[in-house]
């Protein structure tokens, strides 16, 4: 129990969490709260609202702890994705009510500034070790830029053509195309 | 447009869902589905297993030194039975006597007359020497100004009204980073801008945190905030 840096039991964690141990959830905080705010910060783009994102991601945790279940994946995982979506929510939303209606793909198609030459620098520097690389490997630069700009910063369709110079439906049909074919990969 | 498939629509879908790429509507529908849906929660947990090493792309930020606090604040409220805290000695809770607050006179004040009068001079005793702004957590605005004229005597001062719901009332806390817990300093009515005597208490100091919960009508029962964050702030020097 010295070393919780290179052996953190998440499942564990969670476990505690669901007997009501509030110390795991500290426990929990302390190794992965400066991750947890990375993610969701770099959706929300705000400090503020990531740090409430994450307090909620917590409570979340804590009420949910009991209903994760290590036979369906890793805890890590389950941890994240709960802040990551609630993340999610609070930008669409926020968005929803703040913005121009995303979902006209014909607004952007006939724009032409969305018809610059496409820009396919890679947006990232992803390569993780993972088995997951050799699948995002095989995409074209510029559809393994739309899958990160979407999971790592959050950005809506809209977002990722405005940022990227391709057309909305291009970037709808190429995510959609990836997809398939990261699944097919990792099959 | 879409040629999907039959068979691989749903881990499409499932993948946009982890993605975020889904529209507001489609989110929620999804989320409606995957309540019960066990096919399409294990095509979501796939997605998310796949990704996951991907948050590592996120540079990490260290949260602000209050956000365990308030997160531990949160779950005691939420399970009482764990509550571990022992409650504050009654003579620390200097002012908690709402219809006192509310005979203090004045009207809240609008923010931009406020700055302006703070910006243009001085308060009449002496130069602050310490200002704290209290924002709201959620809007990142700013609800409340607190000024010490000395390290012994503070005002709050109202930037704005807040609604507060029937039966609760906001309750006035204030914690330096060596102190073991937070200290009430009394109701405060919204809108009213009241002058508070730290004589009970440790000069004001940099850094010092002050925040405004929302509590039962008679203020916290166990002596620690208990209820949501509405403002929040540290003292800084000036």
């Amino acid at each position: 129990m010295t070393d919780v840096t290179h052996e953190f039991d998440h499942a564990a964690v969670l476990e505690r969490c669901a007997r009501g141990e509030h110390d795991a959830l500290h426990q929990l905080y302390q190794q992965e709260g400066g991750a947890l705010l990375g993610v969701v910060f770099r959706i929300v783009k705000d400090r503020g609202m990531a740090e409430d994102i994450v307090h909620d991601a917590c409570l979340n945790i804590w009420q949910r702890a009991a209903s994760f279940d290590p036979a369906k994946g890793s805890a890590r995982t389950w941890i994240f994705s709960v802040a990551r979506h609630l993340a999610l929510n609070a930008i669409r939303y926020r968005d929803r009510e703040i913005n121009v209606d995303h979902s006209d793909p014909a607004q952007f198609e006939h724009d032409e500034t969305f018809q610059h030459a496409l820009r396919i620098e890679e947006a990232f520097d992803w390569q993780t070790g993972q088995r997951m690389d050799t699948c995002l490997q095989a995409l074209e630069t510029e559809r393994r830029n739309c899958i990160l700009h979407a999971y790592v910063d959050g950005l809506s369709h809209a977002e990722i053509a405005e940022h990227t110079g391709a057309p909305l439906g291009t970037v709808k049909a190429w995510i959609k195309r990836s997809l398939q074919r990261l699944r097919e990969c990792m099959a | 447009m879409s040629v999907s498939d039959q068979h691989g629509d749903d881990h499409t879908l499932a993948g946009e869902y982890v993605l975020g790429t889904l529209s507001p509507s489609e989110r929620q529908a999804v989320e409606a589905r995957l309540t019960h849906d066990a096919a399409l929660q294990d095509a979501v947990m796939s997605w998310e297993e796949r990704f996951a090493p991907y948050t590592a792309l996120a540079t990490p930020v260290a949260p602000s030194a209050f956000l365990w606090p308030r997160i531990q604040r949160s779950l005691n409220a939420q399970t009482p039975a764990h509550h571990p805290q022992k409650a504050m000695p009654e003579r620390r809770r200097l002012f908690n006597s709402l219809p006192l607050w509310r005979g203090v006179a004045g009207l809240g004040l609008a923010a931009a007359l406020v700055m302006a009068i703070m910006l243009a001079r001085p308060p009449a005793p002496a130069t602050p020497e310490y200002m704290v702004v209290l924002l709201a957590p959620q809007a990142q605005s700013a609800g409340w100004v607190v000024q010490a004229s000395s390290r012994q005597r503070i005002q709050l001062i109202p930037l704005g009204t807040f609604e507060v719901p029937e039966g609760k009332a906001l309750e006035f806390w204030t914690k330096a980073d060596d102190w073991q817990a937070p200290v009430s300093l009394g109701l405060v009515a919204p809108g009213e801008p009241v002058s508070i005597d730290l004589e009970a208490l440790p000069p004001l100091e940099d850094n010092q945190l002050f925040e405004l919960t929302l509590e039962e009508a008679s203020g916290s029962a166990t002596g620690l905030p208990t209820g949501p964050i509405e403002f929040i702030g540290r003292a800084v020097e000036i």
